[in-house]
């Protein structure tokens, strides 16, 4: 294992040497201006705003897991957690303000279906919303926490990393908190600004015992949230909020999984990889098509879907491939 | 010639009167000097004695307060306006309701005082002594700002106003913090830390709240109970409403936070508690916003439009202390149109200093994250985009 990564690091600085010298060769050309540095604000900067822009793509229409209906981000958790909470008795949603359907209408119509004890809201306290989760998940019951923004998940931050990430190991595996899924909007949308653009994966991204999942589109999003639900070990699973509305694809209506630990590639390629995974895959698939575009450059993109524990092989087997 | 001393008083009379022009003509003052009033009692807990159930209010004072609290509601409505129209992205909290409740701290503390709160804070800017102009400029995220145009509606600060701050809870540590260092300097200040009735049920409240017990700081904590957190009503929220019982061990006062005498007598007598070393003390103001939770919230899902429209009429702080003062001949309807007419034209001078002054520039995108020296390089977007990061 050690091995493995000491041999994809050495590959990655080698891929990134190449990189870098292309880029200066970039720079020199004059290029580089016109692609990714954002532009200077000029006068008329008053109603002129610069927002990251990306244009979601649709993946192509899944034949295997039966009928599909047209469903965007938010409504394919919908389908997930209604999913969930049909087949198994034990399954509760609960966070601030799902009850009435969620700040971003991901749990719309499940209180009224369910009932008022298996969706309901929490007082105003993140520590104590994941603290009271991993007590129903030691139970056996199946726990699905809303944190309401991925910026407020710093106070219960404690809860996730101490307890709930070593709860089976410290008991010698007598108890778990394995039922425990923690949900929670993710990522920039451009007017969030400090308390509603964060993307925190990296503070768990070393903490073994959780395993965090980041889905790009609604496909990706039903079939990883049903599996982190089923995992026998605590999730988080952060949801890309720009994504809620704007990204719409063909989902099935059924349930149905997507492993977890094991990323995707998108699209194959020879000359560089490209490795990426929630919103930015899109801009990625983007950049790629202008690299192959303007530069000739034929590039690899992977999405990398679980951040922890990450798929390795797939991503060491794309750079052994180039050489 | 007959005519010249009667053509020179006039004069004179005339050059006085347009010295004055925004005092009331000589010929027509007949306003009393100062008015008693009798305030509700408020609830205690904990404690042998309260507030007083009667006030003076100055002319002046009167007149101080209608001008700051009609200035921070046309500062809103304001903002609501800029909103709509884009010129303000993002988020944006708006306190109209709830003016009684900054104007009447403020009056009761000194300069010196120090404040925090949490993110709907456009009011206790201005009552801090930020301009109009400062804030709006820092809403549309210009470089008049108070905060240079990077911290936006919930991130301003100036001397003795520690913010405006985003997560809930997380400024009730800070103020007990602010008041040990009071206490430590031994310079008879104070801290008064707010937050809403959605934070009083965050764990950081209750760690506060034994600190300052335990070390006797004096830390007002003010609870603005403006009867929902975001969407949720207080009962669906707390086990006890009673959010000025909620310190426990710590004294408490329930006051009207609608009427901004009782909040100035009140946050007085806190205030003097605190000086007297006896240690800290909660406020719960009952108050409410007029607006939803933010800009994205219309507030109707889950409250009535009457209930707001009852509020609106029957309890709204402005009309409040307008109906006192006028009945007691304190002042008139024409001069307090006067005030109105001047604070709208301050209001317009400041929403067209904030849509047209710049942006700040693009170097100071890093600026401010380290305070380093040489400056530390930040990483931008992709590793070959660095910003300095001066301070």
């Amino acid at each position: 294992m050690a091995a493995v990564a000491s041999a994809a690091r050495w590959l990655f600085s080698l891929r990134a040497a190449g990189a870098e010298r292309h880029w200066r060769r970039l720079c020199g050309a004059g290029l580089a201006r016109g692609f990714l540095h954002p532009t200077v604000t000029g006068e008329d900067a008053a109603q002129r705003r610069q927002v990251a822009h990306f244009t979601f793509q649709p993946d192509p229409e899944p034949r295997e897991y039966g009928q599909t209906q047209k469903m965007n981000l938010f409504q394919s958790i919908t389908s997930a957690l209604d999913n969930s909470l049909a087949k198994d008795p034990t399954a509760v949603i609960f966070g601030e303000d799902v009850a009435f359907g969620g700040v971003f209408r991901c749990t719309v119509g499940l209180r009224d279906k369910y009932g008022k004890d298996r969706v309901f809201n929490t007082p105003l306290c993140e520590q104590g919303i994941v603290g009271f989760g991993i007590g129903i998940a030691v139970t056996g019951a199946t726990a699905i926490a809303e944190i309401q923004f991925a910026d407020y998940i710093f106070p219960a931050f404690d809860q996730i990393v101490n307890e709930a990430a070593k709860y089976r190991y410290r008991s010698g595996d007598l108890f778990n908190c394995g039922s425990l899924t923690i949900r929670s909007p993710w990522g920039c949308v451009g007017h969030g600004a400090l308390y509603h653009s964060q993307s925190p994966e990296a503070f768990f991204a070393h903490c073994p015992g959780i395993k965090v999942v980041i889905p790009r589109s609604p496909f990706q999003a039903k079939g990883l949230l049903l599996s982190c639900i089923e995992d026998k070990n605590p999730c988080i699973f952060f949801e890309p909020k720009i994504l809620y509305r704007a990204a719409v694809e063909q989902v099935p209506v059924e349930s149905y999984n997507i492993p977890l630990s094991q990323a995707e590639v998108i699209q194959e390629g020879s000359d560089v990889t490209l490795v990426a995974w929630g919103t930015q895959v899109h801009v990625i698939r983007e950049v790629a098509s202008m690299a192959k575009e303007k530069l000739g450059v034929s590039c690899e993109i992977i999405d990398l879907r679980t951040i922890i524990p990450w798929d390795v092989d797939t991503v060491c087997k794309s750079k052994e491939s180039i050489l | 010639m007959k005519n010249m001393p009667a053509a020179l008083v006039s004069r004179v009379l005339r050059r006085i009167a347009q010295k004055s022009a925004r005092r009331v003509p000589v010929a027509s003052c007949n306003y009393s000097n100062d008015a008693t009033f009798e305030i509700k009692e408020c609830d205690l807990y904990l404690l042998e004695e309260g507030p007083p159930v009667t006030t003076v209010l100055t002319r002046e004072e009167g007149l101080k307060y209608y001008r700051m609290m009609l200035t921070v509601r046309r500062m809103e409505l304001k903002a609501d306006q800029l909103y709509k129209q884009k010129f303000i992205r993002g988020f944006c909290h708006l306190c109209d309701g709830q003016e009684a409740c900054c104007v009447g701290i403020e009056a009761g503390i000194k300069p010196s005082d120090h404040v925090i709160t949490s993110y709907r804070a456009h009011g206790t800017c201005y009552t801090r002594g930020i301009s109009v102009r400062s804030i709006l400029a820092e809403l549309t995220g210009r470089r008049g700002g108070c905060a240079k145009g990077k911290g936006g509606s919930m991130h301003m600060y100036t001397k003795n106003f520690y913010g405006g701050n985003g997560i809930v809870g997380a400024q009730g540590p800070l103020g007990a913090g602010i008041a040990l260092a009071c206490k430590y300097k031994g310079n008879d200040e104070i801290c008064l830390t707010l937050y809403g009735d959605g934070a009083a049920n965050q764990g950081q409240i209750a760690e506060a709240f034994n600190m300052a017990a335990l070390w006797k700081l004096p830390c007002v904590f003010i609870c603005e109970n403006n009867l929902y957190g975001m969407g949720t009503s207080n009962e669906r929220a707390a086990a006890s409403t009673d959010y000025y019982k909620r310190g426990n061990f710590i004294p408490g006062l329930k006051v009207d936070g609608m009427d901004v005498l009782c909040v100035r007598e009140a946050t007085k007598f806190a205030g003097d508690y605190c000086r007297s070393g006896k240690g800290p003390i909660v406020m719960e103001l009952q108050t409410y916003r007029y607006h939803g939770h933010s800009m994205s919230d219309p507030g109707m899902s889950y409250r009535t439009r009457e209930e707001i429209q009852d509020i609106r009429s029957k309890r709204d702080p402005i009309t409040l202390l307008q109906d006192r003062m006028v009945n007691s001949k304190l002042t008139t309807v024409e001069e307090l149109k006067e005030i109105g007419a001047e604070v709208r034209k301050e209001i317009d001078d400041a929403a067209q200093f904030a849509t047209t002054d710049p942006e700040p520039h693009l170097e100071e995108l890093g600026h401010h994250i380290y305070s380093s020296d040489p400056s530390f390089e930040v990483r931008g977007a992709n590793p070959w985009i660095k910003f300095k990061s001066i301070s």
